[in-house]
């Protein structure tokens, strides 16, 4: 999702807030990753709706290096660096080639304001008046994308406000400068200890956005069916009467009858049919909004059934189906005579009897075990080192 | 590095450790996540190396039966792997545990409810007993329940395998509350009807709210249970008098357990007097238990999905009752007797045992009223 939208940021075009929309077509087409690019660390500008990104304009601008403003040159564009300081943020159309082209042409070089040191890729468009607000979209936005943990993520409400609590530290760490290589840290620890959940929880926002649109589309069609279906009606309804009108002017051109009668009986049959197809219309659209509305009550209805509705079910004994089979042995009843078992049998004081040793598990244990086996395939494949039973590795480590 | 311990690392990668949940004696728990999935886990880390042989006798227990459990009534072992010189337990990650649920007292039961965690409880034992394990420490502590409803049995520290014959085992296991005559009189050769009485007790427990036969110290534990129960005669259970630590307790009379569980159906009370025999060798089986008329009478087991459940979090355990059979609290019988260290019974305080609330309402039965009511 977030290479798509980064696609989709290099594709958005310009518009420019205070009118020039024309201006767009004369920006330098061949330097469209200026505007943002994926590895832009504060991304760029802010898009609306429609994917595109307005940037903030006034008659007041001025570029801070070479002076020239809007009055002079109409198509001046402003950029914002990526340390936020508008004095040297600037970035000027023809005729006085871009000031940021001038200064970074030959690489990175640093910001005179702060000695951070600026690129060129990393100006992006300025949307907001107040470049504070600009750097804290870009900083919450890029703060986001990192820590999307939710509720459900937490076992209760306490760690998770612990854990926004954390977040909106971080993000007012990296908004007012305070502590920066601290908190990068912290958010380098963070990423690494929750790459699997945070990965887990991109993609759990992509399916939910994905369902909402498909949810969206969905009631688009229904609606579209339903004008569809309208519309369709209206025309049968018009040829209808159309037809009708026809019918009885053939009528009383041909027939022999009174004029009066004929009419009469015409407009009662005409009565009848509206009245009919109105009732089946009616029964249609709600037939139509029901579908709608019973999606949802299913859905619904399944929610709550899972909570509460499932019957109780008679007891079975065993869930499993062990004892459906046959033993391959019958235990004596009266009995073994093996040397193990004879202090048991013996017994002379009736301890063993009384403290409740059954030698007949015990026979019905070696039983088992000795035929148990004797329908199993043998094993194949154990002259290759790494198809040994993952059980006895870890067992011979410990 | 060799091919065990890449082995090793790579399934230790496999789990995220998250927070810690509680510490005991023999191991740190951590909640974590399978990274893969997202699922919960239990990460249970055994300390190795201040014992002298070396691990922990539990936790080789727990390794060597869950291994080789799998049961929808038995918590699943899902990983094991070591770190260092720590031994780490890798396991299914459960909210609650009956005992909690017992407390609660917002709750009410049903008799349908009880039905069904004895169903379940019993399709768990019935499993570890047709496997040839004995679980040894069976009591509504380590009845643990998952999010689901389902109960699965715990804590496998004391399980062992059936005896070979004329082998024996050892009479210190089994909670207090929940240990059979025959061993409190010291038997070295037992067999899984150790295991039924205990689900005896815990049956009786679900429908008293509060332990069945809840003795002092083993003296009394034997003393709880006749007054109870009724002194067992010689033809009751014969050769009783002949086992290792046998003491005469005194003579008590039979009451019919009707006195007690006065709301209990005629199937419930004989089942519960079933599993609750002197001798062993009549107590009913697990699988006979699964088949008794009680559980196939109306009312039918409640669906697990349905059965009440706890609302609040479960506290951080004493993870002695976690583990092994330490008892550190003190308000249950322990099998281990002394607390290895003053500073964990710290965590006491936490304990769910000790909310005030609970504690005014878990009283003893004194059965002596019983015995004097007609």
């Amino acid at each position: 999702m977030a290479t798509k939208s980064n696609y989709g940021w290099l594709q958005g075009r310009t518009v420019r807030k205070g009118g020039h929309a024309s201006s767009n077509s004369h920006t330098r087409s061949s330097t469209p990753q200026v505007q943002s690019t994926s590895t832009t660390i504060f991304g760029g500008g802010i898009k609306d709706p429609s994917g595109r990104t307005s940037e903030y304009f006034s008659m007041d601008d001025q570029c801070p290096v070479c002076k020239s403003d809007r009055y002079l040159n109409p198509k001046l564009r402003l950029l914002v660096s990526s340390c936020y300081h508008k004095m040297h943020v600037h970035f000027s159309v023809s005729p006085c080639e871009s000031c940021i082209d001038r200064l970074f042409t030959l690489g990175p070089a640093s910001c005179p304001n702060c000695d951070k040191i600026l690129r060129k890729l990393a100006f992006s468009p300025q949307t907001f008046e107040d470049l504070g607000v600009e750097k804290e979209v870009a900083v919450r936005r890029r703060i986001a994308k990192e820590f999307n943990k939710r509720l459900e993520d937490f076992d209760d409400l306490r760690s998770y406000n612990d854990y926004l609590e954390e977040v909106e530290d971080i993000a007012f760490n990296l908004i007012n400068n305070i502590d920066i290589p601290a908190t990068e840290e912290r958010i380098a620890a963070y990423k690494a200890a929750n790459a699997a959940l945070t990965t887990l929880n991109l993609q759990r926002e992509e399916a939910e956005a994905l369902a909402l649109k498909e949810q969206e589309d969905l009631e688009r069609r229904e609606r579209e069916a339903r004008a569809a279906q309208l519309a369709q009606q209206e025309q049968q309804e018009r040829e209808e009467r159309q037809r009708e009108e026809r019918e009885l002017i053939d009528k009383l051109e041909t027939s022999q009858k009174d004029a009066h009668k004929i009419v009469a009986k015409s407009r009662i049959a005409a009565a009848k049919r509206s009245s009919a197809r109105a009732a089946s219309s009616s029964a249609n659209s709600s037939l139509l909004g029901m579908s709608f509305g019973m999606d949802y009550a299913k859905l619904l209805k399944t929610r709550t059934t899972k909570v509460n509705n499932v019957p109780d079910e008679p007891h079975v004994p065993f869930l499993d189906d062990y004892y459906a089979y046959d033993d391959l042995y019958t235990v004596r009843a009266e009995g073994y005579d093996d040397i193990i078992s004879e202090a048991v049998r013996r017994d002379r004081e009736g301890i063993m009897r009384a403290g409740g040793y059954k030698v007949e598990e015990a026979w019905n244990r070696a039983l088992l075990t000795a035929v148990a086996g004797l329908d199993a395939a043998p094993l194949s494949g154990l002259d290759e080192p790494n198809s040994l039973g993952d059980v006895d590795v870890v067992m011979e480590s410990v | 590095m060799d091919a065990v311990e890449r082995e090793n690392q790579d399934r230790q990668k496999r789990w995220a450790k998250e927070q810690k949940v509680g510490e005991g004696a023999y191991a740190v728990v951590y909640r974590g996540r399978e990274f893969s999935t997202g699922r919960r886990v239990a990460i249970k880390k055994i300390k190795v190396g201040q014992f002298k042989d070396g691990l922990d006798m539990s936790a080789i227990r727990e390794v060597k039966y869950l291994r080789e459990l799998k049961h929808q009534n038995v918590i699943e072992l899902l990983d094991v792997f070591s770190n260092k010189t720590n031994l780490n337990l890798v396991l299914e990650f459960l909210d609650s545990d009956l005992e909690m649920i017992i407390k609660d007292r917002s709750l009410v039961f049903l008799p349908a409810d009880i039905k069904s965690w004895m169903a379940m409880t019993f399709r768990g034992l019935e499993f570890c007993h047709r496997n040839f394990i004995l679980h040894r420490d069976l009591k509504p502590n380590n009845l643990l329940i998952a999010s689901d409803g389902q109960l699965k049995i715990a804590d496998f520290g004391l399980a062992r395998d059936f005896a070979d014959p004329g082998f024996k085992m050892t009479c210190q296991v089994i909670t207090r509350w929940y240990r059979p005559p025959e061993l409190l009189f010291g038997s070295r050769y037992y067999s899984s009807a150790v295991d039924i009485w205990s689900l005896g007790c815990i049956f009786a427990e679900l429908m008293l709210r509060t332990p069945y036969l809840a003795g002092e110290s083993d003296m009394d534990q034997l003393k709880t249970i006749f007054r109870a129960l009724g002194t067992p005669t010689e033809q009751e259970w014969p050769g009783h008098t002949k086992l290792p630590d046998y003491v005469p307790v005194g003579q008590f009379p039979k009451t019919p357990l009707r006195d007690l569980f006065t709301a209990a159906s005629a199937d419930t009370l004989n089942l519960l007097s079933k599993c609750l025999l002197y001798e062993p060798r009549k107590r009913l089986s697990a699988s006979e238990a699964l088949q008794h008329p009680y559980f196939f009478a109306i009312p039918h087991p409640t669906h697990p999905s349905k059965l009440p459940k706890c609302t609040t979090q479960m506290a951080p355990r004493p993870l002695g009752e976690v583990d092994g059979n330490v008892d550190m609290v003190g308000s249950g019988p322990g099998v281990k007797a002394a607390a290895p260290n003053k500073g964990r019974l710290k965590r006491k305080i936490t304990s769910p045992m000790d909310d005030p609330k609970t504690r005014s309402i878990a009283r003893k039965l004194d059965f002596t009223k019983h015995v004097k009511s007609p």
